[in-house]
């Protein structure tokens, strides 16, 4: 008895001694994720019900369930469409990157250059680039360089209107110091115009690698696939003839998971970059 | 002609007016002789950063001529590396280390890479951050960003070194430390020193001359010799001396006629 007892209050000391020491990491996690989880399950369990209660079929709206069941059965045709639009997307994206930044340098490079052709630059970006997506394609041809352009081109835009805003977004005093040391126009553009403008080309990029996701599942909308195999955007063409609402549902998540991976690691990149001096990367270690 | 050869910088009846119609700076006459240290003070309007800017090339006279060393401030900086800039901000490119912000210069103007490293960390170790080669400019105190600022203009080696206002953002502690080594530099370096400020007891501390300045428009108001011997040192500033020279600096701010001061 007497060791049992002994034993007893060192388990309780124990136990008290690692409550205390996990109640600030509990009480973070209540803090930080409790609420965002619960609200999920409430959502997922009230998705749940509600075609339950008010007998909505399947294909009106779908339960979790149903999704779930769908995404399981028919996992090798969603993956390999994931597949593809991931490659399209890339593709389209580091177009727009590349061009977008290649551009932008070489307009700012020339103030007349910049003024002539930035206005139309501006204007370009407003027009819908579904619009002209059936353009694209009777220029590349149905299928895969059609999405890629497709995606290319609603990428492109916020890259240049970010790249050049910082390629002037260089600081006055800091601009006077190279007048003063006699920087030729190429010394400036390397060592103060582009790093200067580092934060708003990666705040472009940021945008633009989730819109490269739209431009390929919109292209596979418009330019269809062309004899090849379909990515998201097909599937969902096909899901919808046949009216496969589940599926639907599936590839929708699929593609909101695609875009919101896609964004955290362009995010991830933009921190590598900027990590060592720009402010709104030092935010979190502050 | 000769005179004007002999003189490091030569402000000759310069007059600058900006579009909006302002008159920064109305005939505008001074010499400043080679190795001495100048400050322009005066109230803001008064057209001393104005000055300043034009010795620099960064904004030219309306009418009137500048001259430096004997040849227009745009030659010199187009050939040579005799005038630095400091600026009231430090100034630095936030994603270069210290020592590359100092190096910045040197790299602009091209040469051997050795040298130019070593001439960097020389200066970084006059001013006190030898030990700061690889910190960012975020890592750093206001101060020693300014140190850093002021090591970046001493790095390619300049004859005229121009400030404009380069210590009105530090505390009063920081302020004192850095005028300090500022004069130990001036008087090892043998540079001419343009000193901008609106701070009586730094202008009357640091200057050999204090070129007092009126605004509305900026004009020359009165130069003060301020005889008081080098090496300066902190007790100085609690001296009658020191006081008597605050006072003149003072009462000529005041004071709106033009006349000269000699003491």
């Amino acid at each position: 008895m007497a060791m049992s007892e002994v034993e007893m209050t060192k388990q309780q000391t124990a136990l008290a001694e690692a409550g205390k020491k996990k109640k600030p990491v509990a009480s973070t996690f209540k803090e930080m994720y409790l609420g965002p989880i619960v609200a999920f399950v409430l959502f997922i369990s009230l998705w749940q019900l509600i075609p339950v209660v008010l007998g909505l079929p399947h294909y009106i709206l779908p339960k979790p369930t149903d999704v779930w069941e769908a995404t399981v059965s028919d996992w090798a045709l969603l993956a390999e469409a994931i597949r593809i639009t991931i490659f399209e997307s890339v593709i389209g994206f580091l177009l727009s990157a590349v061009i977008g930044i290649g551009v932008s340098v070489l307009l700012a490079s020339s103030k007349i250059l910049e003024r002539s052709i930035y206005p139309y630059a501006i204007i370009l970006q407003t027009i819908p680039v579904v619009a002209v997506a059936p353009i694209v394609v009777i220029w590349f041809g149905a299928g895969f360089n059609s999405i890629v352009v497709i995606s290319f081109l609603i990428g492109f835009f916020p890259v240049i209107s970010n790249t050049l805003m910082g390629l002037n977004s260089a600081d006055k005093n800091m601009d006077e110091l190279f007048t003063l040391y006699n920087a030729s126009r190429w010394q400036r553009m390397w060592k103060l115009r582009i790093p200067a403008a580092m934060p708003y080309i990666m705040a472009g990029l940021k945008i633009s690698c989730t819109l490269s996701i739209v431009g390929a599942i919109v292209g596979e909308y418009v330019a269809g696939i062309g004899g090849g195999n379909g990515g998201l955007g097909y599937a969902i063409t096909v899901a919808a003839i046949q009216v496969k609402t589940s599926f639907l549902f599936s590839c929708g998540i699929a593609a909101a998971l695609l875009g919101i991976s896609f964004y955290l690691l362009i995010s991830l990149f933009s921190k590598m970059m900027l990590g060592s001096w720009h402010e709104s990367a030092m935010k979190s270690e502050k | 002609m000769t005179i004007e050869q002999k003189q490091a910088v030569y402000f000759q009846n310069v007059s600058k007016m900006y579009n909006t119609g302002t008159i920064a700076l109305n005939h505008f006459d001074f010499p400043v002789e080679e190795g001495e240290f100048i400050s322009f003070l005066g109230p803001s309007g008064c057209g001393k950063s104005t000055a300043l800017r034009m010795v620099a090339g960064l904004g030219s006279p309306t009418t009137g001529d500048v001259t430096v060393f004997g040849n227009t401030p745009e030659d010199l900086i187009k050939n040579t590396n005799d005038i630095a800039f400091v600026f009231q901000d430090a100034n630095l490119l936030p994603w270069r280390s210290v020592l590359d912000n100092v190096l910045l210069p040197l790299e602009l103007r091209g040469g051997n890479k050795k040298e130019k490293k070593e001439a960097a960390v020389k200066v970084l170790e006059m001013v006190g951050l030898k030990d700061h080669l690889k910190s960012y400019p975020r890592q750093l105190s206001g101060g020693m960003r300014m140190r850093v600022s002021i090591a970046r203009a001493l790095a390619a080696k300049p004859k005229l070194l121009l400030m404009d206002e380069p210590f009105a953002a530090l505390d009063e502690i920081t302020r004192q430390t850095l005028q300090m080594e500022l004069l130990d530099i001036w008087e090892k370096e043998k540079m001419t020193v343009l000193f901008v400020t609106h701070n009586v007891y730094e202008a009357v501390f640091l200057s050999s001359k204090i070129a007092v300045m009126s605004a509305r428009p900026g004009r020359l108001s009165s130069v003060i010799d301020v005889n008081l011997p080098y090496p300066r040192e902190p007790g100085m500033r609690t001296d009658p001396a020191f006081s008597k020279y605050v006072g003149i600096a003072s009462a000529s701010l005041e004071n709106h006629e033009q006349r000269k001061e000699t003491v």
